[in-house]
């Protein structure tokens, strides 16, 4: 019964428009009022312990070396280097985006934001090379939502604190799954652009490319840095994040000199509204989460899937679509907060290792952010490339259908995240 | 008089913990007393939020009681930071001859005007230093190691007096940070050591001692005010019974972690008396520079007591 | 004209905190990653000033969000209805959210003595300065939600606004603040 109130609350405030972190704190209040415990002070205390959390400062610090990296010129040249590294073979540009995306991944954790810098960059290109345009923009998009599989990762943090799982062990086992994502599109793009005519970009001469590899390496240099530092110890993520930030900021104003310092405001603002819309979502989420352990709503739910509970496989099957279906309607972040205090209990309880749950959950919540209704990066790709989002949305749909390809094949065998997860730990 | 009584009890440890079987026996008693009508639902692993987040819900009324180690709660009770001070307690019987005796209930009075009821000293016991660098038998040994500490002012001070640089870190990230060598060292019972598989990314184990730690029982006032003096009497008394079971369980699990320790490859070593006496001999800075924040009756008071039963 | 001017320079005070506290809390937490590896020491306050900075820049940077109407919803049904549709879903809206942060000001008032008789561990600054960021936060969205309920309720609602509200014509940086 509290789990009906709990869904019915919910989604009756987010269903008349009101934001989803008011939406949870309304849940929240509606819930206390149901058990017979209304006290405005589980509100006031479990929003604001919620941000008072060391680690999930890896937020602002990973927000704003994304920033740093677009505006000092840092994704421009890793995607030059990508053009200069696989550009004339055909189809090349299909694969230049979905390179180029891979390193950037690698340096930032935000899929917006990596996709609008490769949208505004290869769209056009493609364009002129003669690809189509709806399908390029499409890839592009997919291959922006890898940017939260591969560390370093907003929603891996966000999940790591909400689930109670190490974010260095969530960032290791994120990379093998996001390299299979970009090979899954690029294995895609080439079965879908074999017949189409287009030009392949000319082989630049030897020396070009040096050159051009050359000045891309102060941006190479950072993936190296962020996982380097969290691998070998050096740093936590939060410390890497901060790192990252002065890398970009250092190259970006010293080395590329694209950013002035007359900027720097600007990028830093718009890095602290963006934490601060996702850190007050984080927040609200916990006064539910809060609410949903005090009562006991896990329990409800475990008694109906009772018959699952012995069988990982199955369950983790329905599991992901359920979240394939919450992720049509429901952004990144809220579909993280809201569903990881109801699933943890049941994954633990189950017996599913919780960072290869993380894994497929994050993957698969990154997939929702190309699914319409609410498609957030493709809104991005059809705002900055000029497509229109109807256009994109069908341009999508090969690459949609390879990513939910790759989530159900590590749904099957779990040993291709996890084997890799402790080679790479 | 007893009515039906929900009573959630927040727990920052998992359920493996030996405060489980103290729960269980609690129960147990309550059951008895109060015909089944007193239920207490533990929540494990902070699922209802930290220790300190959980106790400011005491205070204000809004859950009922929480298990948690004295040492987040100084900055509401700054007298509990007498628990803190390094190399206090030499024996667990003398920590349990001062716990459940008056000094035990002039904390509790303490306790009871920030708005929340002790109902028992639990036991989270004697912190012992585990490392990767080296053995640790003298103070010089602690020398520019990087340990991991609470964030609590005079854990900091007690590792940085030794030499060491104590680093601050949640609880969770410390295995990783050992793993990859981010730190060296970190301090915790024997019983977290072994459950938090600390000794998997550890090389040597040293009896330091340093700290002995106590858990609370800790039961909202605004709550317990409403109660029956039945059902406050038998919340007392089952708390009790609790604790003995709780202390009994982790003395043994101490002894089979220290086993379990060992028997991963683990070096372990002890102080020898005089260097014990030595590092406690230089570690009595700290006592002087917290004396005034905890309260300076409160720790010649212990000082006192501790001294009347070492006699 | 003077009383719009007064709020701009306000938003601007609030926009010159976020960036003082978000570039504070990199450097802190920078200067103790440095102090670490290159002299084997650290700022133990740093860890902890930087994490009060974060809840600040979270709550007030939550108040000018909702005033850019940047706070993430869904827009799925709410697209749907005609101008009538969504005026009658904003109003709803907007009771709900003064609702809850009614409510989160009243629980910061409430529980604002047990904070104030606690200190933080390392700073000793009473933890009231960082819990009663309740007050701003939530008295700070009422009162612009309130004001839109009254411009509902009087139709002097702008076409624009109703276009935010349904989730059209989002900006790139607020697209990007939902991925
Ligand atoms: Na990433
Ligand atoms: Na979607």
């Amino acid at each position: 019964m509290t789990l009906v109130v709990f869904i019915v609350s919910l989604l009756g405030a987010m269903a008349v428009g009101v934001p989803v972190a008011f939406s949870l704190m309304f849940c929240g209040v509606v819930l206390m009022w149901f058990m017979g415990m209304f006290n405005t002070q589980i509100i006031a205390q479990n929003m604001i312990a919620g941000a008072d959390t060391f680690t999930l400062l890896a937020i602002p610090f990973f927000i704003l070396a994304g920033e740093l990296m677009n505006a000092g010129g840092l994704s421009k040249r890793i995607i030059d280097f990508a053009i200069a590294c696989v550009g004339h073979i055909r189809g090349g540009l299909g694969i230049v985006a979905i390179m180029a995306a891979v390193i950037m991944a690698s340096i930032s954790g935000s899929a917006a934001a990596d996709t609008a810098a490769l949208a505004a960059i290869l769209i056009p290109m493609m364009a002129k090379a003669g690809y189509n345009v709806p399908r390029s923009a499409g890839l592009i998009a997919a291959g922006g939502v890898i940017a939260p599989v591969i560390p370093p990762s907003m929603a891996f943090i966000v999940f790591g604190v909400a689930a109670n799982v190490s974010i260095t062990q969530l960032f290791m086992a994120g990379i093998v799954p996001g390299l299979m994502m970009g090979i899954a599109l690029i294995v895609t793009w080439l079965i879908v652009v074999r017949k189409d005519k287009v030009e392949a970009l000319p082989r630049a001469p030897m020396k070009e490319r040096l050159r051009v590899t050359g000045r891309a390496l102060w941006a190479l240099g950072m993936p190296v840095i962020i996982l380097g530092g969290i691998k070998a110890g050096v740093v936590t993520p939060t410390e890497a994040a901060v790192v990252a930030a002065a890398y970009a900021l250092f190259v970006g104003m010293f080395i590329y000199r694209e950013l002035s310092p007359k900027q720097l405001p600007h990028v830093i603002l718009q890095a602290a509204k963006t934490t601060a819309v996702i850190m007050f979502l984080v927040c609200a989420a916990l006064v539910s989460a809060w609410l949903i352990t005090a009562a006991n709503i896990p329990a409800e739910i475990t008694g109906f899937i009772e018959p699952l509970i012995d069988r990982p496989t199955l369950l983790m099957f329905v599991i992901m679509l359920v979240v394939l279906v919450v992720g049509t309607a429901l952004d990144l972040t809220p579909t993280i907060l809201i569903l990881t205090p109801v699933l943890m209990p049941i994954i633990k309880q189950a017996g599913i290792d919780p960072v290869y749950f993380g894994v497929l959950f994050i993957m698969n919540t990154c997939i929702g952010l190309l699914t319409p209704p609410v498609g957030v990066v493709l809104n991005v790709v059809s705002g900055v490339g000029r497509v229109p989002l109807g256009k994109v949305t069908i341009g999508v749909w090969p690459f949609l259908v390879a990513q939910v390809f790759v989530l159900f094949i590590l749904v099957l065998f779990p040993d291709l995240v996890l084997v890799p997860a402790r080679w790479l730990h | 008089e007893f009515s039906e009584r929900n009573i959630r009890v927040s727990n920052g440890i998992n359920a493996d913990h030996p405060v489980g079987n103290g729960i269980k026996a609690m129960q147990a008693c309550l059951d008895e007393k109060s015909g089944g009508k007193l239920k207490l639902t533990a929540f494990w692993g902070g699922a209802l939020g930290g220790d300190l987040q959980a106790t400011q819900a005491l205070r204000s009324g809004v859950q009922e009681a929480v298990v948690t180690s004295s040492s987040p709660l100084v900055g509401i009770v700054p007298a509990l930071g007498v628990f803190d001070l390094p190399f206090l307690f030499a024996s667990a019987d003398e920590a349990y001859k001062v716990l459940d005796g008056d000094f035990g209930t002039q904390m509790n009075k303490k306790l009871e005007e920030a708005g929340l009821i002790n109902l028992a000293y639990w036991e989270n016991g004697f912190r012992n230093l585990s490392n990767s660098v080296r053995p640790v038998t003298k103070w010089e040994d602690f020398e520019g190691m990087k340990v991991r500490v609470m964030q609590n002012n005079i854990f900091l001070d007690t590792f940085q007096n030794l030499g060491a640089n104590a680093t601050p870190m949640a609880f969770g990230e410390v295995f990783s940070a050992l793993e990859t060598k981010a730190i060296d060292a970190q301090e915790n019972p024997y019983v977290t050591i072994d459950t938090s598989k600390f000794y998997e990314v550890q090389k040597f184990v040293t009896e330091t001692n340093h700290a002995y730690t106590p858990f609370l029982f800790l039961f909202s006032k605004a709550i317990f005010d409403t109660y029956s003096a039945e059902e406050q009497a038998a919340l007392r008394d089952c708390a009790a019974v609790g604790r003995d079971e709780e202390r009994k369980v982790i003395q043994d699990l101490n002894k089979k972690s220290l086993e379990k320790i060992k028997a991963a490859g683990l070096e372990v070593n002890t102080l020898s008396a005089e260097e014990q006496a030595r590092i406690r001999e230089k570690s009595m800075i700290v006592y002087d520079k917290h004396k005034a924040e905890i309260g300076a009756d409160v720790v010649d008071a212990i000082l006192a007591n501790l001294a009347e039963i070492r006699k | 004209m003077a009383m719009q001017k007064a709020i701009d320079t306000f938003y601007r005070i609030l926009e010159f905190l976020l960036i003082f506290l978000l570039s504070s809390m990199a450097v802190m937490v920078f200067v103790n990653v440095v102090m670490r590896y290159g002299f084997n020491s650290g700022l133990n306050i740093s860890d902890e000033l930087s994490r009060y900075f974060f809840v600040w820049l979270t709550f007030i940077g939550a108040v000018v969000a909702f005033r850019e109407h940047s706070h993430l919803g869904v827009e799925t049904l709410v697209m749907l209805f005609g101008r009538k549709g969504r005026i009658v879903c904003m109003i709803l809206s907007n009771i709900v959210i003064i609702a809850v942060s009614a409510i989160f000001f009243w629980g910061t008032w409430k529980q604002a003595p047990i904070n104030a008789s606690m200190t933080s561990p390392v700073t000793k600054l009473p933890m009231i300065w960082i819990y009663g960021i309740g007050f701003f936060t939530g008295a700070g969205i009422v009162l612009i939600a309130l004001e839109r309920l009254i411009r509902l309720l009087t139709g002097r609602v702008t076409d624009e606004e109703i276009a935010a509200f349904a989730g059209e014509n989002m900006s790139l940086e607020q697209l990007s603040e939902r991925a």
